[in-house]
């Protein structure tokens, strides 16, 4: 499987959420949360990045702990409720 | 309030000579700062110079987040507005030029924009008259300030985790006394995002809550600090006990302490509480008022789901089922003052 997605989350996170010297290695399974990356406030504009990068309508009732407590969980989420022209 | 320099704050350009701050202006900038209005400044010109005749005057210390460079003014308001966490509608821009306030009003039609010649009036124009002033206001400089040595400490870490857990981030929560209305009436009023119905009490309808004499809702007060300063009171929270059912109908936090999980952690505690009271099944109360979004996402990463909105007010209600302790944020040490929420 390719990690585009992942990618493309992480690189946000790391730009806009991650202290800028970042030493740390983060799996894709972490809690954004508990690790501090994401907050009430930071995940609203992850919302919007991802909406306007993968050309999706996340529906507030949508923002749940299952799907975007981590970028595994948010990718699956992309992957789920993108239309696939390929 | 967001100052212009040459010929607003002062006569004259200091990069070419001398300068004189424009009577009244002192004056103004020291009000507005005891009201807890809080100054920056977009202006063109060389930072280093302009800096030290803010220094010769005694004025460089009332600016916080000051953009003094030759980009175009609204981009300077904007980056002002994101560092300060302050909304474009709450920013008046001071200028003696016409065509810069023409292009902030432009392109940020909701900035106030002022002329130059009324600096000395500021005082006394209705956005910037406080009814109340509290203690939290006449220290917003100061918080701001702390904000700002805190950010600098945050980049020489290299992991944010590592950075919240060095902060000691205290979160005290009690009940509130009759002191506490005015800031209280403050945080209701000018808490936008972090809201979750916009609601705002009379005075006499928080008397009457914190005297126990509002059927059966309580009011929680949180206090914040952490090794950087003392924030003061940031957060309040409004819950009903019934026999059989507890509802969380009010729940603001300050905008200021975005970004370290105070949110998540004053309603864990909250929660919990409810859980020490024998509920598993509880309620909150939320209006979308189009600029709280965050406080729903809040709910439901918090196990909340969305149960229908009343036609009667646009309220909507969210259930969530409670079966353990449930814990905030590791690096929020949340002390209970004592609080009682029946």
């Amino acid at each position: 499987m390719d990690r585009v997605i992942e990618t493309t989350l992480w690189n946000y996170l790391r730009e806009n959420c991650l202290p800028q010297n970042c030493e740390v290695v983060y799996m894709d399974d972490e809690n954004l949360f508990d690790a501090g990356i994401l907050d009430s406030a930071g995940i609203i504009s992850f919302v919007c990045f991802m909406e306007e990068e993968f050309s999706l309508k996340i529906p507030d009732e949508d923002l749940l702990p299952e799907y975007f407590s981590s970028v595994a969980s948010i990718a699956a989420y992309i992957r789920a409720n993108t239309m696939r022209t390929s | 309030m967001i100052w212009d320099l040459d010929n607003t704050l002062w006569d004259g350009v200091c990069i070419e000579g001398e300068v004189r701050v424009r009577p009244g202006v002192r004056h103004a900038i020291e009000e507005l700062d005891r009201r807890g209005i809080l100054h920056s400044i977009a202006s063109r010109s060389v930072g280093e110079v302009a800096v030290a005749v803010l220094k010769q005057n005694n004025l460089d210390g009332f600016f916080v987040v000051p953009k003094i460079n030759w980009l175009p003014k609204p981009t300077n308001i904007i980056a002002i507005s994101k560092d300060l966490g302050v909304p474009l509608d709450a920013i008046a821009f001071i200028d003696d030029d016409r065509f810069e306030r023409e292009q902030v009003s432009y392109m940020l039609p909701d900035v106030m924009t002022i002329e130059a010649q009324r600096a000395e009036e500021l005082p006394l124009m209705p956005p910037f008259i406080r009814s109340e002033i509290t203690t939290e206001a006449g220290s917003r400089r100061q918080f701001y300030q702390n904000e700002q040595k805190r950010k600098n400490a945050e980049s020489t870490f290299s992991n944010r985790e590592a950075f919240l857990n060095s902060c000691h981030i205290r979160l005290v929560l009690r009940s509130p006394t009759e002191e506490d209305i005015p800031r209280v009436l403050e945080l209701m009023s000018r808490t936008h995002q972090l809201n979750t119905t916009g609601q705002v009490l009379s005075r006499e309808e928080l008397i009457k809550v914190f005297h126990g004499k509002s059927g059966q809702t309580a009011a929680v007060v949180a206090d914040l600090m952490d090794r950087f300063g003392n924030y003061g009171t940031i957060g309040v929270a409004l819950a009903e006990t019934g026999p059989t059912s507890w509802t969380l109908r009010y729940l603001a936090v300050s905008c200021r302490v975005l970004g370290r999980g105070i949110e998540r952690a004053f309603l864990a505690s909250l929660l919990s509480e409810a859980l020490n009271l024998g509920f598993k099944q509880v309620r909150a109360v939320f209006r979308d008022t189009g600029k709280n979004r965050e406080m729903r996402v809040l709910y439901q990463m918090m196990g909340f789901r969305g149960c229908g909105v009343s036609e009667e007010d646009g309220t909507m209600e969210f259930h969530a089922r409670i079966n353990e302790a449930i814990a905030g944020p590791p690096w929020v040490e949340v002390t209970c003052g004592f609080f009682s929420l029946t």
